[in-house]
């Protein structure tokens, strides 16, 4: 538990601007701790006929106001100074984005698998997509490459390349293309350069590429063959990021002025809470997030207080369906759809959606088709991601992520569900977790704006975290291994309040619950046949102790990695509400 | 809440500012009359180009090779014109391989322009220009009637409307396409006959303008070679009555089809534009509304999607049928009968 007295009632109200929702949250002190109060949602205005993001912000102060009838705007707009009795008005205020298009970035390396492969999971980690990348391997010729540079109007180029006192000459050679192909653009149109490479070079690089446009610098991504260091460069993309879409998005600029901090993007926010989750977890288990976005999809990873974040802005529930969409075969999203509907309903659905993002499901069976949607989204971001998650984390199973002590998930498809069974099911179905992992629903949409506000009173952030803003789902236990259909893989044993109840057998292929109530504890003890692994190794049990129960209370999900869904559509359809009805206590 | 609006305008001024991507040059004149398919403006973006080393061809280091490079930026050369060497009976040369424009010098290297071909900005919009930005943007106004559409495989065309529907619930087929309609713009309710798509290519018509299309038929639709926009989406959706209306009464009328794709971020979506002269001068659109009361609406999804209606209360939290939870409108449905629907699931004609 934190401790910590907030400093006589500072509130705060966090602006999270969204590429659908505009949402205003209000935090404030009772009884001694923060907690969140309310929010007010309403659409983002950064397109047309507005074009000025403060329209939304306002209308969601307006509902926000009125839901908690505290005055929060006055006729010039957010009211930023409380009045005497902290009655009215905020201590301060915070914002996040995820709104406007994503940057077009060029990312330039000296090696694919070294300097450029550090590039690209800088650049990757931000609201960017990588229209080109260069370097030493690349078989274009030189006009190629440079026509390439110029026709692709880049709001951004990333240059790395070079170890500490480590390769100059191939450096200066990628940025003079560089340099003759920004000279083919009007000066207007010319990108910002990030240099992340070689230090040696900075003046070098400055001498070639200053005169041409504005060359930002920051320490070596790639100091060694085998050292990665983004941090600082994480920093310098964070505020060019900023800086461009500030020009492209009306109303990002005045709202920088009223926030405490700097801007931050929704991703890298998002991140942050996911690190100080992190940070009470024991090593080598780490925390996932999923952020499911109308346009973008944000997976972030933290094993002991290491973050690394990934950002799909072709992925998501609105616009985003589309790169969904362009990879995935129709069968991959139906085989989670428990109602009969024609694949032509399905397909029509999913098209017409990123034309209208905003629109909602009104009908179970459009309800039905973005959660199948949706579970296809999050395991393609999830699939992708595979490659950042460390090494040396435990993995029960080959190809499957690595064993995280919690989930956390966002995004509002996944969490404002009228059903949380649905969320939990679309979770497991989606991420296909295994060891022991808790999974925690930002039902409140909180999650990036308290990593923004983290920044301004950690107090604040840690408090809310610690608060039931949050929903615990449950913990959820997936043995993995070879077992025999339908036999007995795991013997459990609940302790509770120090009393042992009875022995368990858990079956294979489906979905167990044992009652424990949100927020009680009890020890488990597990013991896997079968040369079953939950995480502790190969047919290796034991206890896990002080296991908190969720609104499911402990699941067992013995359903395989990866989850196997028969073809035909009266078994899936009998299978799926079986796992539902496993989770409700239904027949 | 703010409304998405679509317009479906029997007379309106309609101002378009077209931006430029990059600097360019602007090609007309202000009070130029312009078609929806002249071109604007051109811009160096898909230039080619030769890069040659200076210093490598001549043997000599990198900071010394500038002084040897006898041409400047922006210089036409021929091709065989000496473009660096040094001078003397036993000097090296670097001459240039075919006729070209010098680009950029950097490091001794310079980059030959050999291709003048540049991209061309088209109007879109046909109208009037009464604005220009050098070198950044043109706004053109027209007056006419307008009609707002949901998705556009990302051309523009001119042509007369003809009317093939006879009705909102018209279906495309080939054996409605005959010689008889080349050059024409057409207006069709839903399709889902590739065999129509690719007969009316090769009439050609001008443009096509679809109440709906099979979603299976939109990588066809993406690769026609004429435009094509949708005005309800995917799937069988009837053509909404106010716009069938609209087209009906213009047949035969000269309009340009900018099936421009729908662009979020920018506002720009595809559009029919049908030119009126002797209108006077009508008011521009009224961008920014609220649903209210007594407002005709068009629903976009669920079950009574592509419906018109008329909204009679308005509900701040209620319960969907697929149960979750939000504000929405009771409408009275133009077809008969009344519905709840999402209010994130209505629009406003405008």
């Amino acid at each position: 538990m934190s401790e910590g007295r907030p400093q006589s009632s500072n509130s705060l109200v966090a602006i999270d601007l969204g590429s659908v929702n505009t949402r205003a949250q209000f935090f404030d002190a009772v009884e001694g701790r923060y907690r969140f109060i309310a929010a007010g949602e309403a659409a983002t205005t950064a397109g047309a006929p507005t074009f000025d993001t403060n329209h939304g912000v306002l209308q969601a102060l307006a509902q926000l106001q009125e839901i908690t009838g505290r005055q929060l705007l006055n006729e010039r707009g957010l009211l930023l100074t409380p009045d005497a009795e902290g009655n009215a008005g905020a201590n301060a205020l915070t914002a996040t984005f995820s709104a406007g298009p994503p940057l077009r970035v060029i990312t330039v390396g000296l090696l694919e698998g070294v300097s450029l492969h550090s590039v690209n999971n800088l650049v990757d980690s931000f609201h960017c997509e990588i229209v080109d990348s260069l370097s030493l391997g690349d078989r274009r010729s030189p006009e190629q490459v440079i026509d390439a540079i110029s026709q692709n109007l880049p709001d951004l180029v990333v240059l790395a390349g070079g170890t500490h006192r480590g390769a100059s000459l191939s450096v200066v050679r990628l940025a003079n293309y560089l340099a003759l192909a920004l000279k083919l653009l009007p000066e207007s149109a010319r990108p910002p350069i990030l240099f992340v490479g070689n230090e040696n070079l900075q003046s070098e690089i400055d001498a070639l590429l200053a005169p041409i446009t504005k060359v930002y610098k920051a320490a070596n991504i790639r100091p060694s063959l085998d050292q990665e260091n983004l941090g600082p460069a994480e920093a310098a993309m964070s505020s060019l990021l900023y800086e461009v879409q500030a020009k492209k998005l009306g109303g990002l600029h005045l709202l920088n002025q009223l926030s405490e901090t700097r801007l931050s993007h929704s991703a890298q926010a998002f991140g942050r809470t996911v690190r100080f989750l992190s940070t009470v977890i024991d090593a080598p288990k780490g925390m996932l997030g999923v952020d499911l976005g109308a346009s973008t999809t944000t997976v972030a990873s933290a094993f002991a207080g290491e973050l690394e974040v990934r950002s799909f802005p072709g992925l998501g529930m609105g616009r985003g369906l589309t790169g969904m969409l362009a990879e995935t075969q129709l069968q991959q999203i139906t085989r989670w759809l428990s109602y009969d509907i024609p694949d032509e309903f399905v397909l029509d659905y999913l098209y017409n959606k990123p034309l209208l993002p905003a629109t909602l499901p009104s009908t179970p069976h459009e309800l039905a088709i973005e959660m199948a949607a949706a579970r296809q989204v999050v395991r393609l971001a999830i699939g992708k991601s595979l490659p950042m998650f460390p090494a040396n984390a435990i993995y029960p199973l080959t190809g499957t992520v690595p064993w995280f002590d919690r989930i956390l998930v966002a995004g509002s498809t996944l969490t404002r569900q009228p059903r949380p069974e649905h969320s939990l099911l679309a979770v497991l179905d989606a991420v296909q977790p295994v060891g022991v992992v808790t999974v925690i629903l930002d039902q409140n949409n909180l999650a990036s704006s308290l990593g923004a506000a983290a920044a301004v009173d950690p107090v604040l952030a840690v408090q809310v975290l610690e608060s039931n803003a949050f929903m615990n789902l449950g913990t959820v236990i997936v043995p993995v291994g070879s077992p025999r259909p339908g036999s007995t893989v795991l013997r459990v044993q609940l302790v509770r309040d120090g009393q042992k109840e009875e022995v368990v057998e858990i079956p294979e292929g489906g979905i167990t619950v044992l009652p424990l109530a949100p927020g009680k504890a009890a020890d488990l003890f597990v013991q896997p046949l079968q040369n079953m692994n939950i995480g502790l190794g190969a047919g290796r049990g034991g206890w896990i102790r002080r296991m908190v129960g969720g609104t499911f209370g402990l699941i067992f999900d013995t359903r395989g990695r990866p989850i196997q869904m028969p073809t035909s559509f009266n078994k899936r359809q009998e299978l799926l509400q079986t796992w539902e009805h496993a989770l409700t206590g239904g027949g | 809440m703010l409304a998405p609006i679509t317009y479906i305008q029997p007379l309106t001024t309609l101002r378009r500012t077209r931006q430029l991507p990059v600097e360019g040059l602007i090609t007309v004149s202000l009070g130029d009359r312009l078609r929806g398919t002249d071109v604007i403006a051109r811009t160096g973006l898909h230039k080619q180009h030769i890069m040659l080393d200076a210093a490598r061809a001549l043997g000599a280091p990198a900071s010394r090779v500038s002084k040897l490079i006898q041409r400047v930026v922006g210089e036409e050369v021929e091709e065989g014109a000496i473009l660096a060497g040094s001078r003397g009976l036993a000097s090296r040369q670097l001459r240039a391989p075919a006729a070209g424009k010098i680009a950029a010098i950097s490091e001794g290297q310079i980059l030959l322009q050999i291709s003048d071909a540049s991209a061309q900005v088209q109007a879109r919009v046909p109208g009037l220009v009464i604005d220009i930005d050098p070198g950044q943007s043109v706004t053109l106004e027209c007056i006419c009637a307008w009609v707002q559409c949901l998705w556009g495989n990302d051309l523009v065309g001119e042509g007369n409307l003809h009317m093939v529907a006879d009705g909102p619930q018209h279906q495309l087929t080939a054996d409605q396409i005959d010689m008889s309609l080349r050059g024409a713009i057409l207006v069709a309710g839903h399709c889902s006959q590739r065999q129509a798509l690719e007969l009316a290519g090769q009439v050609p018509i001008r443009g096509l303008i679809l109440g709906s299309l099979a979603t299976r038929l939109l990588p066809v639709a993406e690769k026609m070679e004429y435009p094509i926009a949708v005005l309800e989406g995917f799937g069988k959706i009837p053509f909404n009555g106010d716009a069938f209306k609209l087209l009906s009464m213009h047949n035969g009328a000269a309009t340009t089809l900018n099936a421009q794709a729908n662009n979020p971020h920018s506002g720009e979506r595809p559009e029919i534009i049908i030119p009126l002269t002797d209108a006077g001068h009508p008011p521009q659109p009224v961008e920014i509304q609220s649903f209210r009361i007594g407002q005709t609406v068009r629903v976009l999804s669920g079950k009574y999607k592509g419906q018109l209606g008329e909204i009679i209360e308005l509900r701040g939290n209620v319960i969907y049928e697929s149960q979750l939870r939000g504000p929405a409108a009771e409408l009275t449905l133009a077809g008969g009968g009344r519905g709840r629907v999402p209010l994130a699931n209505l629009e406003l004609l405008g």
